[in-house]
């Protein structure tokens, strides 16, 4: 296992290589002159813009662009944002924190909602709790984001002043009030990734119920609770797993909005910023970070599926 | 029985003492008007919903609209506007103009300090001046391109020599190009001077923190130079947060719950009933900022022909648009000299009823029907159905026109190579001369004349506007010039003006509203 997780973190490295180039001619070749851009409707003289491009190295041909990021980012210096100046490496640590902690509350809330309503609607088909459940499922999953979010600010923040109406609060200065604006944008990054979880647990739970060798466990006098919890659980979670990894991975690209709604300091706001302002090195650092959480939680994803089925072995066979 | 009668003649008096008592002295619709009568009281901490995130606090580099709402609170100029836009003394005390116009010299405070502890002064408005000029990459060098150089008088007197006459150099050196910083402060900051903290500024508060997308602290300035009328220290307030929230409703929904005092860019359709909501006090006034729809003029496409620009101007309802895009808050407008500026002519309303038959004949004239494409920005609704509105109504002209969607960056660069193919929909935020919202973009070759226009009369117009400080004069100049390139010869379409907007909680006082859409927080301060 040691052997098989060396190996996976060392193949993240050719593949970050491969996804800065792509990403690096992808974003150059989207057009839109970044200069231009955060001139916007204020400057356009051809002059001031043209020396602006000469001071951030913008009119180097792309391939020495690329030769000197590089040659920066191996010493770990990613550069500076082009509209805030800020270094890269800066504005991503800055504000990771705060898009881990509220990526990681809404995973946690989607995971909990989603096995303890999953497990109860699977082995209670047809119940009551099955139909909410899959009523909830239909609601998250076609209520956008962005609608659901501006819905609970009117509802929980100005008609029951429950909560407040977005910002962010650091933990270590008040966890109370941190705690409290966490809540609404929370729920709303949760909402669509926990219709999806619960679906997937009833639905996988439900195909390990009606095999033969719970039937057996049945037979033999198992109670129901021991049944799903110690034996049908673990099988049903394999794809389930999969899908949760992938959500981890996903964190980052899912807060955008809820982040925008909410006014919350995180990378999302900052990428969406960065793309629409062809902020070349901000762009260029949150899309290999992206690509580096989703190898890591694959890899994650990946272990975990060894301690859930030990059918699932990473030893490479001797000869 | 007579003592019944004495009772109820007693209580309907009483009733109506105290009805005269509690009901004539509030105030009606809108809330309470910003009052002055009562003596303000110093402290307490604000929270200012600003429409979007500032990013640039050095001024010689800062090109968005959005950070001079934090500039005027942290700089000053070396003149400034009141709140009908009128110039006013500020740093600098009295200007004289040289007889040749090619001269003008500043006569400056002497009690100023920057929040350093550095003295401003005539050397310090020379630093500053020249840095805007001639620094590599400078927004401000066009600004101040007329200036030739910058004399030392003395400590309180500057000279500033002309390339040549420049009526507009005044309302420049309002806003950004005549904002002075501290030179020990911006040279400490080196790179990061754009996003960190600092007092570079002399200005009513100091930027002690600034954590992007989240908020900006700004903290009085216990040295401020100004006071107010009965000889008290400017700023009231201790301490003004700003947080960028972008969502209107968002924003809106912050002031509502207390959790911000006051905001700017109020959405539209939330106007009409702010204005009768006794819990919040809302104010407009009439705005620089004007809309537009930009032709390319170019050879080779379809407005080559600029009877075609003229047909487009003729058929649009403006009032229409206004209200339905805008709910009404706004105004109408044929082209750029707004309702605020010293130039504006109220009886030029050349297109004031849509006349789709008129551009029908026109179009018939020029022998061939119009079609063209409108680029809108994407994720856009409010552009999105404004563009859809117009299409309508071109379309009883029989003009074609079909809506294109891209991203504001693709727009921007079919712009400036000036290879878009229609039409595209433009806003500027005005500024406070006519020659700030109409030289660069109707004048030969300028940079934001992305319509290729040209009209020698009118670059003519242009230039005697700039060359004489006489506003009669310059007003006549603006007022022909626009009668060419709105009408006889059209550059672009030009359909609205906007507002500035300000909804605060009726706590709050002293906060006048200006027509540059910017605000400013000396005068503020809360009631407890």
């Amino acid at each position: 296992m040691g052997q098989y997780i060396l190996r996976r973190l060392l193949l993240m490295i050719p593949v970050a290589f491969l996804v800065s180039v792509v990403v690096f001619v992808l974003i150059h070749l989207s057009p839109g002159d970044p200069v231009a851009i955060f001139a916007g409707g204020e400057v356009q003289d051809p002059v001031v813009i043209a020396a602006v491009r000469q001071q951030y190295g913008l009119d180097q041909p792309l391939p020495a662009q690329y030769v000197i990021w590089l040659e920066h980012a191996l010493q770990g210096d990613f550069g500076r944002s082009l509209r805030t100046r800020q270094p890269v490496l800066e504005a991503i640590t800055e504000r990771l924190p705060k898009t881990l902690e509220l990526g990681g509350a809404a995973l946690l809330l989607s995971i909990v909602i989603a096995l303890v309503v999953g497990t109860i609607a699977a082995v209670r088909r047809n119940s009551v709790v099955d139909l909410v459940a899959t009523g909830v499922t239909i609601a998250g999953v076609s209520l956008p984001n962005f609608y659901l979010g501006i819905v609970l600010i009117l509802v929980f923040g100005l008609v029951f002043r429950v909560f407040p109406p977005g910002g962010y609060s650091d933990f270590a200065t008040d966890p109370f009030e941190n705690l409290k604006r966490l809540v609404l944008p929370a729920i709303t990054l949760a909402s669509a990734s926990t219709a999806l979880n619960l679906r997937q647990v009833r639905s996988s739970l439900l195909d390990v119920l009606s095999q033969e060798y719970l039937r057996t466990a049945r037979a033999k006098g198992l109670r129901e609770r021991t049944i799903v919890m110690r034996h049908a659980w673990k099988n049903a979670l394999i794809p389930v797993v999969t899908i949760f990894g992938l959500q981890v991975g996903a964190i980052l690209e899912g807060a955008i909005i809820t982040e925008t709604i909410f006014f919350w300091p995180g990378v999302g706001r900052l990428a969406v910023d960065s793309i629409n302002g062809r902020d070349y090195p901000v762009v260029q650092g949150i899309v290999l970070l992206s690509a580096l959480s989703y190898m890591a939680s694959t890899l994650v994803v990946d272990v975990l599926y060894a301690w859930l089925d030990p059918r699932i072995s990473y030893r490479s066979r001797s000869a | 029985m007579r003592s019944a009668r004495y009772l109820v003649a007693f209580l309907g008096s009483f009733a109506i003492l105290l009805a005269a008592c509690s009901g004539g002295q509030q105030p009606s619709g809108g809330g309470a008007s910003p009052s002055t009568s009562v003596m303000a009281t110093p402290g307490g901490t604000m929270t200012f919903a600003l429409e979007d995130q500032p990013i640039n606090m050095d001024p010689l580099l800062s090109n968005a609209f959005i950070d001079r709402n934090i500039h005027y609170q942290i700089y000053d100029s070396l003149v400034r506007i009141d709140s009908s836009g009128k110039i006013i003394p500020w740093l600098a005390t009295t200007w004289d103009f040289a007889s040749d116009g090619k001269a003008v010299t500043f006569h400056l405070r002497t009690d100023v300090k920057y929040a350093d502890g550095e003295t401003f002064d005539g050397a310090s408005v020379k630093w500053n001046i020249d840095r805007y000029r001639t620094t590599t990459g400078s927004q401000r060098s066009g600004e101040l391109a007329s200036v030739d150089s910058v004399d030392v008088v003395d400590a309180s007197t500057v000279r500033f020599n002309l390339k040549s006459v420049f009526a507009p150099l005044l309302a420049n050196l309002v806003d950004r190009s005549g904002m002075m910083l501290s030179r020990k402060s911006v040279e400490a900051g080196g790179t990061d001077f754009t996003r960190k903290p600092s007092k570079a500024g002399s200005g009513p508060f100091v930027l002690t923190e600034f954590v992007q997308n989240d908020h900006m602290t700004l903290e009085k300035n216990p040295s401020y130079w100004l006071k107010d009328k009965d000889g008290s220290q400017l700023p009231y307030l201790d301490k003004v947060i700003v947080k960028p929230i972008t969502d209107g409703t968002v924003r809106l929904t912050n002031v509502r719950t207390g959790d911000a005092q006051i905001m700017n860019n109020i959405p539209g359709k939330d106007v009409a009933s702010l204005k009768t909501d006794s819990t919040l006090v809302y104010q407009q006034k009439e705005a620089y900022q004007f809309n537009s729809m930009i032709p390319n003029e170019a050879a080779g496409y379809v407005f080559a022909d600029r009877r075609y620009v003229k047909a487009v101007s003729m058929t649009i309802d403006r009032q229409q648009i206004l209200d339905t895009i805008a709910f009404g808050v706004g105004a109408v407008g044929y082209g750029t000299i707004a309702p605020s500026h010293f130039a504006f002519d109220p009886t030029f309303k050349p297109y004031a009823k849509a006349d789709p038959d008129a551009a029908k004949a026109l179009i018939a004239q020029i022998g061939a029907p119009l079609q063209f494409e409108l680029l809108i920005v994407s994720g856009d609704p409010v552009q999105l159905q404004e563009a859809q509105l117009i299409k309508a109504q071109l379309e009883k002209a029989g003009i074609t026109m079909d809506i294109t969607q891209l991203q504001f960056a693709q727009i921007l660069d079919l712009q400036n190579k000036h290879t878009f193919k229609g039409m595209t929909l433009i806003g500027w935020s005005g500024r406070i001369d006519p020659d700030g919202n109409t030289y660069d973009w109707v004048y030969t070759g300028r940079p934001n004349n992305a319509e290729s226009y040209s009209n020698k009369q009118v670059d003519q117009l242009l230039d005697h506007s700039r060359a004489t400080t006489d506003q009669e004069q310059r007003k006549s100049d603006f007022q022909k010039a626009q009668q060419i390139f709105v009408v006889d010869d059209p550059a672009a379409v030009w359909f609205g003006f906007g507002v500035s907007q300000l909804l605060y909680t009726p706590k709050l006082k002293g906060m006048d509203i200006y027509p540059d859409r910017l605000v400013r927080f000396a005068t503020a301060w809360l009631q407890k």
